[in-house]
């Protein structure tokens, strides 16, 4: 059990690299020396502090989507629409904050912003849930398109009730600052939502493996017949774990709300979606795992964001990287597979030689 | 009655790519395998028929060149999902993530900076000879693109190999019974592999479809979830080629629909619900279909016993 753990790490990591290696073989097309460029991205990353809380920033939302995609991954369950629960969070944050700040004392509406959006992206992944248990629809298919009826919805609400008061761009009035997330690091933008963040995710593991709950979602996405059997409700079970993964996405969408952007705007961190699906993949749907896989993402975007600052290389480097990354680090759970069992194989015959020797 | 025949034209005209990807998939997920790279198929395909389109000024290069592309993609999809057995939907989604980067960054690379977007010249309509003279059916049918009057007739071909060749019947059991096809001497996952190759040929030509025959020119997010509509439908139309040509026709409707609306600027109607009307049809239908006649293996990898 042990090697395993550690034949996971290195092969992961090894796959990471060379991912890295791929893509920016690709940068001397845009006559941006690889070398240089990698030189360049890890010094700007890890030079200051205001960057590196950049990397906290970036990844606290990750881990979130990372772990809302998990949570319904561990009932055999496929949540797509992770990023329309996110704007549903980020819609009811925004709208709580911008209409009881100062009404009400700043750490309240805080609180009052966070169950809001948990609520909302709670309600829309328990909708999700419900059309499946109840109608046996496509959970794959509902919830990848609720993304762009949200997307839609969202762009209409910045166009009338939420647009800031010039009435010039789609995007909300800012937040007033007694509703910002405190930050804890001076001198950068972190705010506390990376611990808000990695709470979530130890949280989310208590509730998978420590409890009767998560036992229960764990069973139905293994063997939904045999959980029927042990008398859990595979219908139930599919509710709860998409109401708890939306609540999540919700989460995140609180987190960048009041924590970073301060206002929302359309064209919002539109593959915060899809990069939380890799997180979980990369970290193998473990919410331990899910953190320190959302802090590589972060660091890819912060570093690529800083390399497009100071070289001509382009924004999209960071989704070549990105993909890339997560491309070989898929194929190498085909290779550690098989290397296991070979090993098993070895382990089988040498034992089975070993008997007849004696 | 001249908007109903204008409307309907374009219902025709917009459903060709949404069809030509459904009937892809339709292919592929009668063996067994979802392509959830289509949406990244789509892309790739839009972003090298534009290319061909482009360098060489002839939009069948175009289309050739989208197809290569889409099969590439579809060959990576197939040799980790068929041969390296990688989940389907994960698989979809990090090559999603790739393709929109690559397609970027080649973009950057071929055309460096530009101020203003590359335009094409998009393709010209074929009006048949006769047929096209038929009052309200001759301008909605017969004063079409090649490429949609091609969509339809392989809608009916593909039926047809379907539901009554014997290759349509190897590619059927392929997704019911993988083992018994297996027992019988089919190589499930070359037919696995060959399907998802042919689906990314189909997608990366449906793809093209959106620069060369709509709007003439290039941007990152021109697919922007047509390719998870046209996978939609597959499930919608029932794993029937027919299926997908009338619920391509559908949807063809409800984005002209929505197109004519937003230029009439209705006051009172937000457009927005008109944009999101095609995505909010395909839950409404997948919820209120009960009948559907999944294939038995859909989704699942097949892993041949030693």
């Amino acid at each position: 059990m042990k090697s395993r753990k550690a034949d996971f790490i290195i092969w992961t990591a090894l796959a990471v690299i060379l991912g890295l290696i791929v893509s920016f073989s690709f940068l001397p097309l845009l006559n941006v020396n690889p070398v240089e460029a990698l030189q360049t991205m890890l010094v700007e990353t890890f030079s200051d502090t205001y960057t590196m809380g950049n990397i906290l920033v970036k990844t606290a939302p990750l881990i979130l989507t990372g772990l809302a995609f998990a949570f319904t991954y561990k009932a055999n369950l496929y949540n797509i629409g992770v990023q329309g629960q996110f704007y549903v969070g980020c819609i009811c944050a925004v709208a709580v904050s911008l209409g009881l700040a100062g009404a009400l004392p700043g750490t309240l509406v805080i609180l009052l912003a966070m169950l809001a959006a948990m609520l909302g992206g709670g309600l829309t992944g328990l909708l999700i849930g419900f059309l499946k248990a109840r109608f046996n629809a496509s959970e794959f298919l509902v919830s990848m398109m609720s993304t762009y009826v949200i997307t839609y919805v969202m762009q209409l609400l910045l166009r009338t009730v939420l647009q800031e008061s010039k009435r010039e761009y789609l995007k909300t009035d800012y937040i007033d600052s007694s509703v910002w997330l405190p930050k804890f690091l001076s001198g950068t933008s972190a705010s506390i939502g990376i611990f808000i963040a990695v709470g979530a995710a130890i949280l989310v593991w208590l509730i998978l493996y420590k409890t009767a709950l998560g036992y229960r979602i764990r069973v139905t996405g293994q063997n939904m017949d045999a959980a029927r059997m042990a008398g859990i409700n595979p219908f139930v079970q599919c509710m709860i774990a998409f109401a708890i993964s939306g609540a999540i996405a919700g989460l995140a969408g609180f987190i960048e709300i009041n924590g970073m952007q301060h206002m929302l705007l359309t064209d919002f961190d539109t593959d915060i979606g899809s990069y939380g699906i890799g997180i979980a993949i990369l970290a193998n749907a473990n919410p331990i795992g899910i953190i320190f896989a959302a802090l590589l993402f972060g660091v890819l975007t912060v570093g690529g964001t800083a390399l497009g600052h100071s070289t001509d290389a382009p924004a999209s480097t960071i989704d070549l990287m990105q993909g890339f990354v997560m491309l070989f680090v898929l194929m190498s759970f085909f290779f550690r597979k098989k290397i296991e069992l070979n090993r098993m194989k070895k382990q089988t015959v040498g034992a089975a030689e070993g008997k007849e020797a004696a | 009655m001249t908007t109903v025949v204008n409307l309907l034209t374009r219902a025709f005209f917009m459903s060709t790519p949404l069809i030509l990807g459904a009937l892809g998939e339709v292919i592929a997920e009668r063996t067994g395998m979802m392509v959830t790279a289509v949406e990244g198929i789509f892309l790739i395909g839009a972003w090298g028929g534009f290319i061909g389109a482009y360098l060489s000024g002839s939009c069948l290069v175009g289309f050739l060149l989208a197809a290569l592309c889409g099969l590439l993609v579809a060959m990576l999809y197939g040799l980790t999902t068929v041969y390296m057995q990688q989940h389907q939907i994960v698989m979809g989604t990090a090559i999603a993530i790739l393709v929109t980067g690559f397609c970027t960054f080649f973009y950057r690379v071929i055309f460096g900076v530009q101020t203003t977007p590359l335009k094409i010249e998009t393709l010209k309509v074929i009006e048949i000879p006769l047929l096209s003279k038929i009052p309200i059916i001759g301008s909605v049918l017969f004063s079409q693109n090649l490429i949609t009057y091609l969509t339809y007739i392989l809608a009916f071909v593909s039926w047809y190999v379907i539901f009554k060749t014997s290759l349509g019947l190897t590619l059927r059991s392929c997704g019911e019974n993988a083992e018994a096809a297996d027992a019988a001497g089919i190589p499930v996952t070359t037919v696995r592999f060959l399907a998802v190759a042919v689906a990314g040929c189909l997608g990366g030509i449906a793809g093209a479809y959106y620069p060369i025959c709509i709007v003439g020119m290039y941007k990152s997010e021109i697919i922007g979830g047509s390719g998870w509509i046209a996978f939609g439908i597959c499930f919608l139309g029932n794993w029937s080629p027919l299926g997908a040509l009338v619920f391509g026709i559908i949807f063809g409707i409800s984005e002209a629909l929505g197109v004519y609306v937003k230029a009439l600027g209705l006051s009172g109607v937000p457009s927005e619900l008109f944009s999101a009307l095609p995505y909010l049809l395909v839950i409404i239908l997948t919820v209120a279909r009960r009948q559907f006649r999944v294939p038995a293996q859909l989704g699942t990898n097949y892993v041949k016993e030693e």
